[in-house]
């Protein structure tokens, strides 16, 4: 079945997930497949990913296919996620792309990641204008737009948010991925252990935080006085509570009149609640990207594909290298312009 | 004043909302008969009562001591008055004057060169002394009509003897320079280290070429590549 409408296959492997989404050219989404490295022990080891994806790519395009009811050669456009993420994950999926564009014959584009982020919460929650608090695994950044980019007016200075609840929670012996876990355990506790609060203007640091809270867990008291419900509770208290005081004061700096949560700790409903807390007393709108578009996913990557192809045509072969170090607020953004 | 009773002493009168920021909100009042600042931390719904008492306190204090440490040394802060640590108010003199951000565009050359000499001695003393302001920017400083210089907000002030944090604290206004009055930059900013150099004087030498020249690498990391175009 071919849709007379132009369709673009995205590509996201920037991490843990190979995504593959497919949407047409007016924003309609249809199919979201998502194979995701889950760690046996420790965390992401990027030769591990690699290997996986390596080895599922093309599983996960046929059953994405399958759902959007197409074949490969109904694709129009290709978009594949070039920024930022680990070198080794970020080649697969420049490499499937350029394969399927070569052998197909069609245009390729290369996206950034966290633009697509921001860009498939501003087409699924209905917001134009919104100030960005994205919080992911890798990433922890509020950003905006203003004078033609995303620029970016607080972000993390060491470990994102996610790596830092997510390595918490295997020292306390969590399976991956630990932050649903954490938010599960924080629910029971009322109790609030002082932990490390450090924010920078409108900059953030996790690393403190997580050494007092591996000590809270090491400590003789551990189990004793406390135990870690009250530790996941304490955590998520105070790195939460730290995003929200940087995204007010961002709030109130950029004057935005809508607030975006995005990246998969957007999922967690505390930091939903706190985040709307500020959005309201600011009389902005609030929205949560939901959860199938909030984390890694291939449809925010074909999304965006469409955005710049649209304005700019597609990528020569040359300029689909990737760059790992990529930050969003060097790229200009010229369908917002 | 809807959220300041008058628990705090027999003789003082809020008047007049003067800024209501992200963090504080400020009011213009009397105390004893003297003008003043109420600068008060409100309390934040959205996080759990513990931590927002902490925090509040801790940066109540932190600043109340900052600025009469400070005052000591010789830089123009405003006097604290009184501190109410429980509720996170602190009472300081009112500084009758305007800030340098409205004033700068209308100065002539040479006010501007006198005028920034001066605030390199004041971050100078500080740095000295390893206090660390944390938010230089030319709306945290104020000029009065007799021309005096004040520096206000310590709400982000460390005490640090590192040349990272000096650096780090000279970079923020150089970035506040370039974005905000471009123009006149390189000016401002030459002055600013004139009197900055001047007060280390040929003692501190040494460290004061240290924390000028780490400037130049704060801004080649990552973080702050293309910096012009930032803000």
């Amino acid at each position: 079945m071919k849709f007379n409408k132009k369709i673009c296959l995205g590509i996201e492997s920037t991490a843990h997930t190979f995504g593959v989404g497919i949407v047409d050219f007016d924003g309609n989404v249809y199919s979201v497949v998502n194979d995701i490295y889950v760690p046996e022990k420790g965390g992401l080891h990027p030769v591990q990913v690699k290997e996986q994806h390596v080895n599922h790519f093309h599983r996960v395009i046929e059953k994405a296919l399958l759902q959007a009811k197409l074949l490969i050669k109904d694709i129009d456009l290709i978009a594949f996620s070039q920024s930022p993420g680990l070198g080794p994950v970020l080649k697969i999926g420049a490499l499937v792309s350029r394969m399927i564009s070569q052998i197909m014959n069609i245009p390729i584009i290369g996206v950034n990641h966290c633009i697509a982020h921001i860009e498939i919460g501003r087409l699924m929650c209905n917001v134009e204008d919104p100030l960005t608090l994205y919080v992911s695994g890798g990433n922890t950044i509020v950003s905006a737009f203003e004078s033609s980019r995303y620029q970016i007016f607080g972000e993390t200075l060491d470990l994102p948010i996610g790596n830092m609840i997510d390595s918490f929670a295997r020292d306390a012996g969590l399976s991956h991925p630990g932050g649903p876990k954490i938010e599960k355990l924080a629910l029971t506790s009322k109790k609030y252990l002082s932990l490390p609060y450090v924010v920078k203007g409108m900059d953030l640091s996790f690393s403190g935080l997580y050494t007092a809270a591996k000590r809270l867990i090491e400590s003789k008291d551990f189990g004793v006085k406390y135990n870690l419900n009250d530790v996941s509770n304490s955590v998520q208290e105070t790195c939460f509570a730290m995003l929200t005081e940087v995204t007010e004061r961002a709030l109130a700096h950029t004057e935005k009149e809508e607030v975006l949560l995005t990246g998969g700790v957007a999922a967690n409903k505390r930091l939903q609640e706190m985040i709307e807390y500020i959005s309201q007393e600011h009389n902005t709108k609030f929205a949560a990207v939901p959860l199938k578009f909030a984390g890694d996913n291939g449809a925010m990557i074909g999304w965006t594909g469409i955005l710049r192809y649209k304005m700019e045509g597609g990528h020569e072969i040359s300029e689909t290298i990737i760059k790992p170090k990529e930050r969003m607020d060097q790229i200009t953004i010229p369908w917002r312009s | 004043m809807e959220v300041l009773d008058n628990k705090m002493s027999h003789d003082i009168v809020k008047e007049t909302v003067i800024r209501k920021g992200a963090e504080a909100n400020l009011y213009y009042g009397h105390w004893f008969g003297k003008e003043v600042i109420f600068k008060y931390r409100i309390p934040k719904k959205y996080r759990i009562e513990d931590l927002d008492s902490i925090i509040r306190k801790t940066r109540t204090l932190n600043e109340a001591r900052a600025l009469i440490r400070v005052k000591d040394y010789g830089v123009n802060v405003p006097q604290v008055f009184e501190i109410d640590t429980p509720r996170s108010i602190i009472v300081m003199k009112y500084i009758n004057g305007k800030k340098l951000k409205i004033l700068l565009d209308d100065l002539d050359d040479k006010k501007k060169r006198d005028y920034f000499k001066i605030i390199g001695r004041f971050i100078a003393i500080l740095h000295k002394n390893g206090h660390i302001h944390g938010d230089i920017t030319t709306s945290n400083i104020i000029i009065t009509e007799h021309e005096e210089i004040f520096l206000i907000d310590f709400g982000l002030h460390e005490y640090s003897d590192s040349i990272e944090d000096k650096s780090v604290d000279l970079h923020l206004l150089k970035r506040v320079l370039i974005s905000s009055h471009g123009k006149d930059f390189e000016l401002c900013f030459n002055a600013f280290l004139e009197g900055y150099q001047n007060e280390y004087g040929d003692a501190g030498a040494n460290e004061c070429k240290a924390i000028i020249k780490n400037i130049s690498v704060i801004e080649t990391r990552g973080r702050y590549v293309k910096k012009e175009e930032r803000r």
